[in-house]
This record gives structure tokens, C-alpha cells and sequence, in this order.
């Protein structure tokens, strides 16, 4: 199974991702998942970095929330709504919305 | 008469629901509440940001450029512009590694207030000084 995993909250999704299993797990940050990708609580990034190495943060709802690509942890790609669209038709056959 | 004194404790982050702008809002509307009081009696808010509503002030949000909505951030700065007193929880500002020059200021707006970053200790007694809490 190739699972894309839209991650749209801070906290409360962390403990469903990381029970998730798949051939090819993408995570893809959107609205307020960003967060995952830019902050260092404690010191430490979102324990979701280490799930996978397909990772990805949507550019407009970093810049929404005052975030720039400079924040992003560097295992996370910046990419734009028209890369999340190239992504749903040419990566992941399943997704799911968290 | 003693004043009555309210704090709006802001606790959730941005956008994902409109709880943290309500927060801001209600905060910025205490005036309404003193038609309702005695001659002479004020209300005095306090707006508290603590865990992930500190997120809300981080500065330079783009919200109305990608959702067209009115940033958080300018509800922010609106709560400073008209006098409020905001404390920002320091602990939770190192917790997610924030400095200080990446939180939002009114300067532009002409607003006097500033943010006041402060122990949690000083927010717990802003809360206990308190006669209502609100929770955002």
C-alpha cells in the first residue's frame, strides 16, 4: 500500500501516524501539521520526522502562520498545492486526511 | 466598587479553528461589558497566551495573501492597539524555540502596549487575581 497522510493538527495526530504502516508512507503537512515541520519542541523535531523519508510541508500555510522555508527541518521538502496535486495522482494510490 | 478583572487565556494555535481569534476578539470587545456594570466600575482584561497559543503571534503571517482571511496577527496587534495588556508564556516560547524577535508588535499601528513575555508563575497569578477566565 502507498499511503499519502494529510497531517492538518499540531498534537493530536501524532499517535495515529506513528501506529501507520506502509510500503510507501508519505506525510504531507498542510494548515496547522506545519508545525511539524518547523518547530523543535524542547529542542527536539516532531517525532513524525523520523517515520519516514517522504516528507512535505505546503509553502502557502507555512507563510500563512508566519513560517519560512528557513524553518523547515531539512529532511522536509517545501512544496506548493501544485506539487501536492502531482503528488495525490503520481505517488500514492490511498490518502487519508488526519 | 472594585473593578472586575478578566482574563482570556488563549491556548489553542492559528487558523485550523476560529477559537484563538474569538479569544482576541472578545478580548478586544471588553468595553461592552461595562454598560451592563455600576457607574464608576471598569473591566480590566488580561490576555494570557500559554502552550500552543503562543503560536499565534508569530509575526509576518500571510493569511489574507493564501486564505483571505485576516491574519490572527492582526488581531493580535488590534489587542495591543487598543490597550490591552498581553502576557506570553516564556516557558512555552523556549519550549517551541521561538525568540522573542519573532513575535508580532503594533509599533507600526502606533500602539503603546507591547507583548510581555513572563514566567508562567506571573500568569498564574494574573489567573488568580482574576475574577472570570476564559479559556480560548
Amino acid at each position: 500500500m502507498k499511503l499519502g497522510v494529510f497531517v492538518n493538527d499540531y498534537k493530536s495526530t501524532v499517535e495515529t501516524v506513528e501506529r501507520l504502516t506502509a510500503e510507501k508512507l508519505g506525510l504531507i503537512f498542510i494548515q496547522n501539521g506545519v508545525f511539524h515541520a518547523a518547530l523543535k519542541e524542547n529542542g527536539k523535531p516532531s517525532p513524525l520526522l523520523d517515520k519516514t523519508g517522504n516528507l512535505y510541508a505546503l509553502s502557502e500555510d507555512l507563510a500563512t502562520r508566519g513560517l519560512t522555508a528557513a524553518d523547515v527541518d531539512s529532511r522536509v521538502k517545501v512544496v506548493t498545492y501544485s506539487d501536492v496535486v502531482d503528488l495525490i495522482f503520481n505517488d500514492y494510490e490511498k490518502l487519508a486526511w488526519l | 466598587m472594585a473593578d472586575i478583572k478578566l482574563a482570556f487565556v488563549i491556548q489553542r494555535p492559528p487558523y485550523k479553528s476560529e477559537t484563538s481569534t474569538l479569544g482576541f476578539t472578545h478580548a478586544i470587545s471588553y468595553q461592552v461589558v461595562e454598560m451592563l456594570l455600576e457607574d464608576g466600575q471598569n473591566v480590566i482584561p488580561t490576555v494570557c497566551l500559554v502552550g500552543e497559543g503562543v503560536l499565534n503571534l508569530i509575526k509576518d503571517q500571510k493569511a489574507m495573501e493564501n486564505y483571505g482571511v485576516t491574519s490572527v496577527e492582526s488581531h493580535g496587534k488590534n489587542s495591543l492597539l487598543v490597550d490591552l495588556d498581553m502576557l506570553v508564556c516564556k516557558e512555552d516560547m523556549e519550549r517551541f524555540g521561538l525568540a522573542e524577535d519573532r513575535l508580532l508588535d503594533a509599533e507600526d499601528m502606533g500602539a503603546d502596549k507591547k507583548l510581555q513575555i513572563v514566567p508562567y508563575a506571573e500568569i498564574q497569578k494574573v489567573l488568580e487575581d482574576s475574577n472570570h477566565l476564559l479559556f480560548f
